[in-house]
């Protein structure tokens, strides 16, 4: 798998799982407009992903096999994805630190040089401004600190090593910025600094771009192969499948 | 809301309301499509955006209720 690929699924995969725990939140956020947002933030999210998945096959090498149907670690997202989220306050934590990482590695790629991610993912970053706004409003609002410690960290993580795969497509002009860029303009898109975070770059792994073992729930995994609508399906529709 | 000793108070107390404009074609004046209520103006653009995204705007805007300046009402002559 090259690194480009690599990390273009990663951004999909991140994309889709946010895009599903932001959808958990359509009926559960502090207000009827927050509940909408929510939904319509996890329906972007979502059309991200595919436009994300969409980019493999032209970047000559889909790195996806059959593995993603039968193994959850076999996704490359991060662990604030794998388990529903309990709080608002992980809600906001992810819409604000996490959302834009994610937006701060695709204006990276747009500004890089291969043509195929400069085209394809512009219009992503109109879209994700109103995720922005969404985010910064309710991070000023006041959040518990544990949700934000912990997406800050898995942010500068995702990022990568200074010396690696990141630091290596920046070098190669792939991408308009390196990890240590990266975490500076995502400090100055939300106005703070980063709180301090002593990444333990040996248990990286390279392929999931995380430190931590583990993988999403049963359920979530269920629901992206399709499994939780087959439960509601009417019996002749089981039969027939 | 309250959660982990945060409270979240982000919905009524201190939150306005903001008309929200938009026109699909340049030859369209803009016109109120609705309403949100937020505690600032970038909460209320991603509220807006949200609610009303559904058609194929070319220009949406907002503007907080109480900055609007009536110069008459309904009733008044």
């Amino acid at each position: 798998m090259s690194e480009i690929t690599n990390l273009v699924l990663s951004i999909a995969d991140n994309k889709q799982l946010l895009g599903l725990r932001y959808a958990e939140w359509a009926t559960r956020a502090p207000s009827l407009e927050a509940d909408i947002a929510a939904a319509a933030m996890g329906l972007d999210d979502l059309g991200h992903s595919r436009v994300l998945y969409g980019c493999l096959e032209p970047l000559g090498d889909d790195p996806r096999g059959p593995d993603r149907e039968a193994d959850p670690a076999s996704l490359c997202a991060l662990p604030y994805f794998d388990e529903p989220w309990v709080s608002w306050g992980q809600f906001v934590a992810a819409n604000a630190v996490l959302d834009t990482a994610f937006s701060v590695m695709i204006e990276a790629c747009v500004n890089g040089s291969i043509e195929v991610l400069q085209h394809r993912l512009r219009k992503m970053l109109a879209e994700e401004r109103y995720h922005f706004l969404h985010g910064r409003s309710w991070l000023r609002s006041g959040i518990e600190k544990g949700p934000l410690d912990e997406a800050w960290r898995e942010a500068i993580e995702w990022f990568g090593p200074p010396d690696g795969d990141t630091a290596a497509l920046h070098n190669k002009g792939a991408l308009s910025m390196g990890p240590a860029e990266l975490r500076a303009r995502l400090e100055e898109r939300l106005e703070t600094s980063a709180p301090k975070v002593a990444a333990d770059w040996k248990g990286w792994d390279p392929r999931r771009r995380r430190t931590r073992p583990g993988a999403i729930d049963e359920r979530t995994f269920g629901m992206l192969r399709g499994l939780e609508e087959k439960r509601f399906a009417p019996a002749s529709a089981q039969k027939q499948a | 809301m309250t959660e982990g000793g945060v409270q979240y108070k982000r919905v009524t107390g201190d939150a306005v309301e903001y008309e929200v404009y938009a026109r699909k074609t340049r030859g369209e004046p803009l016109h109120q499509v609705g309403s949100v209520v937020a505690p600032d103006d970038d909460l209320a653009a991603a509220y807006a955006r949200a609610t009303y995204d559904e058609e194929r705007w070319i220009e949406m805007a907002i503007v907080r209720k109480d900055h609007v300046i009536e110069l008459w009402a309904p009733g008044e002559p």
